[in-house]
């Protein structure tokens, strides 16, 4: 980031309480991009469609395994309370999708 | 204390010929990994990629940016650096500022609003310091046993810096508290990325925002604000939990009633009395002050000690809301008093050490014990909530003697 400011010694702020303590400058940076990607398993597409605006795959590949019905919830919490705008259609592909990662997940070791 | 054993994994596209294996391996580049000891896994973290002005730091999201401190960064002393403090972002947040076209809105139940450019906040009284813990309500989330959904957290989002701006108080004078106001309400600039859903703003009551510590920061560790920690304002509530520690301030309501935003009314609550996993109904209260806690730094879990020769153990601590009184050292049927190090104030990390003048053998399930001025002590079991809130359980490690 490219902001400049300048904290002043307190010293220089004993008696004149109103100065500006500090100048604020323009700031940016760039984020980095995902390097991650989703395994390529049934349902794929549609978390893709449908998830992916806001979650990133590294994100989603690092969750607790929870059961089915607790993806279902989570599904609907998305659509009910975050107003992500999913297609119906797709939750039971989106939920077989994670599913079948934690699986895969299960099989190929712990940790991942 | 999580474990953390770096670990270099090389994801090969196509290994396993086909099968899940290679389904899960994605076609990049060997990863550093760091392991959270998350209990039943996936617990294995990227320390990549990189972030604008951030040092190695364990990726738990990209977009918006969640990234943990790694406990080693914690041995070092009690301040947090800016480039190893951790990031949390509930929705997306603006990339640049201009800082002479951002403004914060005063507005709600005070007798003028106004909007306010940078200078006027910071000329808005005196500058004042504070040394405070921001840390966040999940902080500990990934090892709730059972597990919760939300981020993963080890015990890395959590940092202590020295804060600089002005007291909220005075920012607010500008606007003038009217009658009947009960609590004060923040939003930044951070937005929602899906049209409908709940702004992420936070209120905390009036007496709080009234406090003498209570600031609108632009400094941390003597630096301006880095953009991923809120540039160029943020809101710092010592001793509470990082999620009214508001970010990219832009706005500033005040209320006159409880406060019905999703944030507060519905989530970042905690059960308002102890729990099992296995009850559904109960009355919940909004996560506020932070509980006592401690850590041991100087050893992971699993560490290998020299038998019969002396050891010294040290760590960080918190009293959280109140002032740290007393670290302990417990292991197995005994415990042992540590020396706490530089007092930076009451909402700052203490450091602790404690030196066990012979090892006789493995240190089983040792850990630190943090207790607080108001009399509140690290419990031996976790507190378990659905949501993995305000994890405060004694954590414990074993050392292997050889």
């Amino acid at each position: 980031m490219r902001a400049a400011l300048i904290l002043l010694p307190a010293l220089l702020l004993a008696g004149c309480e109103r100065a500006p303590a500090v100048t604020f400058a323009d700031a940016s940076i760039t984020l980095p991009d995902d390097p991650l990607d989703l395994p390529d398993l049934e349902g794929r597409e549609a978390v893709i469609a449908n998830c992916t605006a806001c979650h990133s795959p590294s994100t989603m590949l690092q969750q607790p395994k929870i059961p089915r019905e607790k993806w279902e919830s989570q599904v609907t919490k998305m659509i009910e309370i975050y107003k992500a705008p999913i297609d119906e259609a797709a939750i039971p592909q989106i939920v077989d999708y994670m599913v079948a990662v934690q699986a895969a997940q299960a099989e190929t070791g712990p940790a991942q | 204390m999580s474990d953390e054993r770096l670990t270099r994994r090389a994801l090969i596209a196509g290994a396993g010929a086909g099968g899940l294996g290679a389904a899960l391996a994605a076609p990049v580049l060997a990863q550093k990994l760091i392991d959270l000891g998350l209990p039943g896994g996936p617990s294995l973290r990227p320390l990549e990629p990189a972030f604008p002005g951030k040092g190695e730091m364990i990726v738990q999201r990209i977009r918006p940016p969640l990234l943990e401190t790694p406990m080693a960064a914690f041995r070092e002393g009690g301040i947090t650096p800016n480039d190893r403090f951790f990031v949390r972002w509930n929705w997306s947040m603006p990339t640049a500022i201009n800082a002479a076209a951002h403004r914060v809105a005063i507005g709600g139940a005070v007798k003028a609003p106004v909007a306010l450019a940078l200078d006027d906040i910071a000329s808005a009284g005196a500058t004042v310091e504070v040394v405070a813990i921001n840390q966040c309500a999940g902080n500990g989330r990934g090892l709730s046993e059972p597990r919760v959904t939300g981020t993963q957290w080890g015990n890395g989002a959590m940092g202590c810096a020295r804060w600089t701006g002005v007291r909220l108080r005075d920012v607010l004078a500008n606007a003038g508290v009217a009658p009947g106001a009960a609590r004060v309400r923040f939003a930044g600039l951070d937005v929602p990325m899906t049209d409908g859903a709940p702004q992420f703003i936070k209120s905390i009551p009036m007496d709080i925002a009234m406090r003498d510590d209570v600031l609108v920061a632009w400094g941390m560790n003597g630096e301006p604000l880095p953009l991923l920690h809120g540039y160029p304002l943020r809101i710092v509530v010592p001793g509470w939990f990082s999620t009214y520690w508001v970010k990219m301030l832009s706005t500033i309501e005040v209320l006159t009633g409880e406060d019905e935003s999703y944030y507060v009314a519905k989530s970042y609550r905690m059960p308002a009395a102890p729990i099992t996993p296995a009850d559904k109904d109960f009355d919940t209260v909004p996560i506020a002050a932070m509980p006592p806690r401690a850590f041991i730094t100087s050893h992971a879990d699993g560490a290998v000690v020299a038998k019969g020769k002396l050891l010294t153990l040290e760590g960080i601590a918190m009293g959280g809301e109140a002032a740290l009184s007393k670290v302990d050292l417990l292991g197995e049927g005994w415990e042992a008093s540590c020396t706490l190090g530089p007092d930076e104030g009451p909402y700052a990390f203490r450091r602790w050490s404690v030196t066990i003048p012979q090892v006789t053998g493995d240190l089983a399930n040792i850990g630190a014990r943090a207790a607080n001025a108001k009399g509140a002590v690290q419990p031996e079991t976790l507190n378990w909530n659905p949501s993995g809130y305000a994890r405060n359980v004694i954590e414990r490690i074993t050392l292997r003697a050889q």
